[in-house]
């Protein structure tokens, strides 16, 4: 855009005014805002800036999407979907009816590592079409219990799994908290157990300021109806990592949630055996379970999306900035002039 | 009804009536509160705010904290009525000032000083010269034997001589000790609101006489705020007081005015409450869709298997509370603040302020200052508003000898003094004839000096004139008067005065010598009625000459002439004359008739032009005002001739070349009907014409009009863009403003006097001249000015400015909350339709209070046109009349262009943090933070000119937005603890910020920039040719030119213009007659583009 001439202080009504006294540049800044005459800079589009705006852009963002992909691309990623291979053939028609049983549901899914993956490898758990930013879902916590040990009360929010049938409160209540991941993995490598780290997972502000070194889970899982995991009552909140993880609700159906860290490095084609617990009931409402294995880049994890956007709007800034040069050259068009002006243009004004 | 007014009677208490306290004031202290939340609560989106925030008291629907709404409308509705109640302190104030006036009165036959407001019907008030009258009054007595006093009415009707009122016949002759003791009653009208009536009878008690009847008429009133002048004293009886006077009653209540602006701010408001309530419909009924469906599913939500009965209306209910914000709260605070500054900035401009007196334009009503760029009609008052209220001796044409063509002013042309000095006989007696011929009465004040008290300022103007030139009219003593010329006196003894009518448009008097005994009869007038009086063998054709010259100047021409009597001619006619006199059929006719006999013969002496002069820069102001499309209708109490001369010299009328006058009268029905309809067919005919037609029409054949013709009437002014309208009443004036009103035309009503007051309550603005004629316009006005030309001023850079930035501010408010809605919006879809806020609290309210009220605010500076530009092309002004930028079609754009930021912000958001980073706070504040990056590059975009507070406020609330949620980050307690730092460490939030922006605003930039370049709006091609200093400024656009210097320039080569006067419409009626206006030049090389008929011109805007 054009920052033209910063034009101030115009004389302003003509002379028919011209009794009124003439104002010039050096008045006080006070006076210049009172009559609106502070300089001022004045851009409009001529083809020039914008075509160079959209090049500008073009050429900014084109590398920057290049870079992006490659990020994106160098993160090695290992995505296992299990929950319909988890379930043994025969119960697969009733898996809801599985999943509530008391049947053994330990799995075991061997994963091929198909790059070098350096360590820290992040262990995830993937649910698809699970509704953490349900409204009522969302809403169901109590941030004041799980901080401090004197608000065990403040339950009114954690509605329906505010309080035990006889009116004690649960610790931590709420339908987030009871409904907390329980699938439970165990890698082993080459029949080597491959620890994972699952301290560090969760944010530290939130084991610090927002769950409770005094705070022990009570009543917790204990109603008839029995949502997710069960939590060590003798561990304090701010040490249940995986917890404080799952109570961070995600925005979208489809998230990933840490579930520990491998600090080793992994060879290409290495293969990985895991034992998992499926425990975590998703059959009822059609949700997928993955198990994700991922390092990361500066941008996060493998997510194509932002290379790709730049690399688009790169692209289409470059192709605008082209059409607007062609028809600026073959219809080129004087900016301001006054036959364009309909009341010089057309006299006889109708 | 009646009210029998009882003189004098302290005894009967009458407390029937009201009291004389004047009142403006809307409420008192006990009523304010619930009167004033009333009115609040009576607009719709207050009522909307108050649902909306109830509603939000109810924890189960309610996705944000109710203090986020509650504390945004506590603070609106603390500030509205703050303002009200200052407002009304304020006319509390003045209405006090009037009240505690103090005035003399008569209780218990003693005169007594008492407050104003302490006035009872009945009582008798003393009023000493330049008194104010407090109430309207029945003369009783005055200090002139014969019983007459002058009053002034100015206030009242806007005339400024001084009018004659006279004691009722029954109280004549009575003692000023007696007037005391005075009984009697009054039997009057209940009270109306017409100045020229009063149909009364009086029947005084005795002693004072018996118990006759006698009839008074307004000739025996002194009405409120008139001024007593010329009397020393006079007393009358109340017979209205308060807010019942005739004053009181045109006063009206006035309505509070909404501009059109508002107006449509209050549709599209309604339209966007549709287009929630589909929203909210849709989403609730997929919401329990869902929820049925899908929702039941999910065990880990545990929805109850029996709900409440109003468990359907929970998720409707959560989705209105989610797209309350679709209709901003903070618009009104914003608009009430910009408007408050638009009429700051009217108030402090330089520019605007009246050189003489130094008083400085002002904006009583600050909520209507865009109504000002929308103006299509003025109506104007002529004496005060247009003219400075001065007559001035110009120049004169004297036995064929033209003085004061070289300087412009005869009064101090070298030839007339050296001719008045060595006692040209010529001269002299032409002197003579403007001192003696007239009605004017000289006033020596204490310190000697004379000044002249006259009925007519023309005859105001030639004595003081003759005066200048040493032929002193020094004192009037009865029938005797004293000159004195070059220092040796002179007297006669005036014998008889043949009165001024407007149809024998001359007057003359007879004198005769006191030292020789020779009797003269000297006359003036419009040259037609003397010209043709000459005796045999006179040259006219000089004179005529005269008249035309000074005409075509726009100068008001008088003919001077004489004839000596012979003692026996006029003694015989002296005779006929007194019984012409006492005649009483047809005595005007006889008298007149009889005047001829006499008047004939004559010697011309001279031709005498005075400047009823134009206030500075009115005709320019008027041709700017009228390129920019606005048409101008001439609203006067004063006389059609008169009225018409003025509307020729200030560009109001073309003359007849170009224009035509057409005019509409007759005194009976049929009369005016005949002639409306034939106006109104020749303006159809000439409508296709570029020609200016302009209807007159007068106080009489305007009411026949409005009442019978009411519909032919409406369709003439339509399709007139100028008329001219004598003669009428204060509510006349009212009513014609109504009638555009209700053609849907937005009126200003331009006056300065108290007569104007109704018509400029009525329209939609009014503007108030503060002049001579006192403030009470200025007062009642929504803007007051120091001189019409400042009207140019007023509309083209402050309304027009206005109109622009309410068009952006609101468009813009609008803009941002569908933005954060739509968000909200997309959202649900993401988290099962159930009715999750995306976005907390905080955020959700200081998105409208903060992060997006500051930048567009400073749009109050934004300019898109230097003032330079808009006043050289005031056709430009034709889009904000049509309200081009603000109506649904580009509230349109900005309803697409915020779906479309939406949708760029959400996906782009769900993208780029999916997955591990779908953390709900962060990917919250990332949308947000897109919003608020988009919103400061769409202010940039549409920002015309950026002064340095503009980068501050875009870029620094930027800014400010991270500091506010880094603030808000660092508290423990909050629900985004760290959140903010969390992302500002992320390199892919900052990419995906930019990411946002480009996508979201590169479109909008390209198809500005199409629109710019190759659909240009005549603003954008201005834009462009300011900018790039383009050929525009050498366009042939005619500067205003100071009035003076074009009157020089022009007046030569407007001598040879050809006659026009043979036409059929004779477009000059005046008594000097005439006046065909200064042709134009170089001015009328182009028309205008709005010479196209205000019905056109409304249907584009309503197709816009």
């Amino acid at each position: 855009m054009n920052a033209s001439n910063p034009s101030s202080s115009a004389a302003g009504a003509g002379s028919a005014d011209s009794t009124a006294p003439r104002r010039n540049s050096k008045r006080p800044k006070y006076s210049r805002f009172t009559q609106q005459e502070l300089p001022a800079c004045k851009p409009i589009l001529t083809p020039k800036w914008v075509i160079g705006t959209f090049l500008l852009v073009s050429v900014i963002f084109i590398p920057i999407g290049v870079v992006s992909l490659f990020a994106s691309r160098d993160v090695v990623e290992i995505v296992d979907r299990y929950e319909t291979d988890c379930i043994p053939e025969p119960s697969r028609n009733d898996k809801v009816g599985f999943i509530q049983s008391n049947q053994s549901k330990t799995c075991q899914r061997t994963l091929r590592v198909p790059k070098n993956m350096k360590q820290p490898i992040y262990v995830y758990y993937q649910l698809d079409n699970f509704y953490q930013n349900h409204r009522r879902y969302v809403k169901s916590r109590s941030d004041q219990q799980l901080r401090n040990n004197g608000s065990l009360q403040e339950t009114d929010a954690c509605k329906p799994e505010d309080t035990t049938p006889d009116r004690a409160p649960i610790v931590p209540c709420g339908l987030i908290a009871w409904s907390l991941f329980n699938d439970t993995y165990d890698f082993t490598r080459n029949d080597q157990p491959l620890n994972v780290n699952k301290r560090g997972i969760s944010w530290k502000s939130d084991r610090e300021h927002k769950f409770g070194k005094d705070v022990f889970p009570r009543n917790f899982q204990n109603g008839t109806l029995k949502g997710g995991a069960t939590l060590n009552p003798n561990i304090p909140l701010s040490e249940q990592e995986n917890l404080i993880v799952w109570m961070r609700t995600a925005a979208l159906p489809t998230f990933r949630k840490l579930y520990g860290k491998i600090e080793v490095d992994l060879q290409r084609d290495e293969l990985i055996n895991v034992t998992l617990q499926n425990n975590y009931n998703t059959y009822s409402f059609s949700g997928k379970k993955k198990l994700v294995l991922s390092t990361t880049s500066w941008l996060g994890g493998k997510n194509d999306f932002v290379g790709i956007a730049y690399l688009t709007v790169g692209g289409l800034c470059f192709f605008l900035a082209l059409v607007f040069l062609l028809i600026y050259l073959i219809k080129p068009r004087q900016l301001g002039d006054p036959s364009y002006l309909s009341w010089n243009r057309n006299p006889s004004g109708h | 009804m009646k009210r029998y007014v009882y003189i004098n009677d302290d005894n009967l208490a009458q407390d029937i009536y009201c009291d004389n306290r004047i009142s403006n004031r809307k409420y008192t202290i006990w009523n304010f509160l619930p009167k004033n939340l009333w009115e609040q609560f009576s607009r719709f989106m207050n009522q909307y705010f108050l649902l909306i925030a109830c509603l939000q008291l109810w924890s189960l629907i309610t996705p944000v904290n109710p203090a986020s709404t509650w504390g945004p409308l506590i603070f609106i509705f603390a500030v509205s009525a703050s303002k009200e109640a200052w407002d009304d302190y304020n006319r509390y104030l003045s209405d006090k000032k009037a009240n505690e006036k103090e005035v003399w009165i008569v209780r218990q036959g003693i005169r007594k000083l008492i407050q104003a407001q302490d006035i009872c019907i009945g009582n008798i008030v003393w009023l000493r010269e330049n008194d104010e009258v407090p109430c309207d009054l029945v003369l009783l007595g005055t200090a002139d034997p014969q019983g007459f006093c002058y009053v002034e009415t100015a206030a009242l009707d806007g005339e400024t001589d001084l009018k004659t009122r006279s004691i009722p016949s029954a109280c004549m002759g009575i003692d000023v000790d007696l007037l005391h003791k005075i009984k009697g009653v009054i039997e009057c009208p209940s009270p109306d609101k017409d100045i020229r009536r009063f149909d009364a009878n009086m029947r005084l008690f005795p002693p004072f006489l018996d118990n006759d009847v006698f009839p008074l008429t307004i000739k025996n009133t002194l009405l409120q705020s008139c001024y007593l002048r010329n009397t020393e004293w006079a007393c009358g009886v109340a017979v209205y007081t308060g807010n019942q006077t005739k004053l009181g009653m045109c006063r009206g209540i006035p309505e509070p005015k909404l501009t059109a602006v508002d107006a449509m701010i209050d549709k599209l408001t309604g339209a966007i409450f549709v287009f929630q309530i589909v929203v909210v419909i849709v989403l609730g009924i997929a919401g329990n869709v869902w929820k049925d469906t899908e929702g039941r599913k999910l065990w880990y939500v545990r929805y109850p298997k029996e709900g409440p009965w109003y468990e359907l209306l929970v998720i409707p209910l959560r989705f209105e509370l989610l797209c309350s914000i679709m209709i901003p709260i903070s618009i009104k605070v914003s608009l009430d603040l910009v408007k408050s500054l638009y009429a700051k900035f009217i108030d402090w401009d330089d520019q605007m302020v009246d050189p003489e007196t130094g008083i400085r334009s002002n904006a009583t009503n600050t909520a209507i200052s865009e109504d000002l760029g929308q103006v299509e009609y003025i109506l104007t008052d002529k004496t005060g508003t247009l003219t400075e209220n001065k007559m001035i001796f110009k120049r004169c044409c004297i036995s064929g000898r033209f003085y004061g063509n070289e300087s412009g002013d005869a009064l101090t042309d070298a030839q007339l003094l050296n001719a008045v000095s060595t006692g040209s006989a010529d001269v002299i007696q032409f002197l003579k004839v403007m001192a003696i011929c007239n009605t004017v009465i000289p006033v020596r004040s204490k310190s000697g000096t004379i000044s002249y008290k006259a009925l007519s300022q023309d005859e105001e103007a030639l004595v003081c004139a003759a005066a200048r030139l040493r032929m002193v009219f020094e004192n009037k003593n009865g029938n005797i008067l004293d000159i004195n010329f070059n220092a040796s006196p002179l007297r006669y003894e005036v014998l008889d005065t043949l009165e001024f009518t407007s149809d024998r448009k001359r007057m003359s008097v007879v004198v005769r010598d006191c030292q020789s005994g020779e009797i003269f009869l000297l006359s003036k007038g419009a040259d037609e009625t003397i010209l043709p009086l000459t005796f045999s063998g006179q040259q006219v054709r000089t004179f005529a000459e005269a008249v035309e010259q000074y005409a075509q100047m726009g100068l008001r021409t008088l003919c001077l002439a004489w004839r000596k009597l012979e003692e026996g001619e006029y003694q015989e006619w002296a005779s006929m004359f007194k019984e012409a006199n006492s005649t009483l059929v047809d005595r005007e006719w006889r008298v007149a008739e009889v005047c001829q006999r006499l008047e004939h013969d004559l010697e011309i002496l001279g031709v005498a032009a005075i400047e009823d002069r134009l206030q500075e820069g009115v005709p320019e102001t008027i041709e700017t005002l009228r390129k920019a499309g606005i048409n101008f209708w001439m609203l006067t109490g004063d006389k059609m001739n008169t009225a018409i001369q003025i509307a020729l010299s200030c560009n109001f009328v073309s003359p007849e070349p170009k224009g035509q006058l057409l005019i509409i009268d007759g005194k009976t029905e049929d009369e005016v009907c005949r002639s409306l309809e034939r106006v109104l067919l020749t303006t159809r005919i000439t409508e296709s014409e570029p020609k200016d037609v302009a209807f007159v029409v007068d106080g009489w054949a305007l009411e026949i009009a409005l009442k019978h013709y009411r519909k032919a009437f409406t369709e003439l002014a339509i399709l007139s863009r100028t008329a001219i309208c004598c003669r009428v009443t204060p509510s006349q004036k009212a009513q014609l403003v109504e009638l555009l009103k209700l053609c849907d035309y937005r009126t200003l009503a331009i006056g300065d006097g108290g007569n104007d007051v109704r018509m400029i309550q009525q329209a939609d603005i009014g503007v108030g001249i503060s002049g001579r004629e006192g403030l009470q316009a200025a007062r009642a006005a929504d803007y007051s000015i120091g001189k019409f030309r400042f009207l140019k001023r007023l509309i083209l850079v402050h309304g027009r400015y206005s109109y622009n930035r309410t068009a952006f501010l609101s468009q813009y408010s609008f803009y941002k909350s569908l933005l954060i809605c739509f968000i909200q919006i997309f959202s649900s879809f993401i988290s099962g339709v159930s009715g999750t806020s995306l976005f907390n609290s905080v955020s959700l309210m200081a998105y409208n209070v903060f992060y997006t009220s500051v930048p567009v605010l400073v749009s109050v500076l934004d300019k898109d046109l230097s003032e330079r530009t808009v006043m050289q092309h005031p056709q430009i002004l034709f889009y904000c009349q049509a309200g081009r930028l603000l109506n649904p079609s580009t509230f349109a754009g900005w309803f697409g262009r915020s779906l479309f930021h939406a949708i760029v912000v959400f996906v782009i958001t769900i993208h780029s943090y999916a997955f591990e980073k779908s953390e709900m706070e962060e990917v919250a504040m990332v949308a947000l933070s897109g919003c608020i990056w988009l919103q400061a590059f769409v202010v940039a975009l549409e920002t015309n000119s950026f002064t340095i507070l503009q980068h501050l406020a875009i870029w620094g609330n930027l800014l400010g937005f991270y500091v506010i949620n880094w603030i808000v980050s660092a508290i423990p307690a909050s629900g985004m603890y760290t959140i903010m730092f969390r992302l500002c460490k992320q390199p892919s939030y900052w990419i995906t910020m930019i990411l946002i922006v480009a996508t979201g605003m590169g479109p909008v930039l390209a198809l500005k920039y199409l629109r710019y370049t190759y659909r240009s709006s005549k603003i954008n091609i201005l834009q462009q040719a300011e900018r790039l200093g383009g050929p525009i400024l050498s366009l042939g656009i005619i500067e205003p030119q100071s009035r003076s210097s074009l009157d020089k320039d022009l007046a030569p080569l407007s001598i040879t213009q050809p006659k026009n006067r043979t036409s059929v419409y004779e477009p000059l009626l005046s008594e000097s007659p005439s006046a065909t206006r200064r042709s134009i030049g170089p001015a009328q090389r182009f028309d205008y583009f709005q010479s196209q008929s205000p019905l056109t011109s409304t249907h584009t805007r309503k197709d816009n």
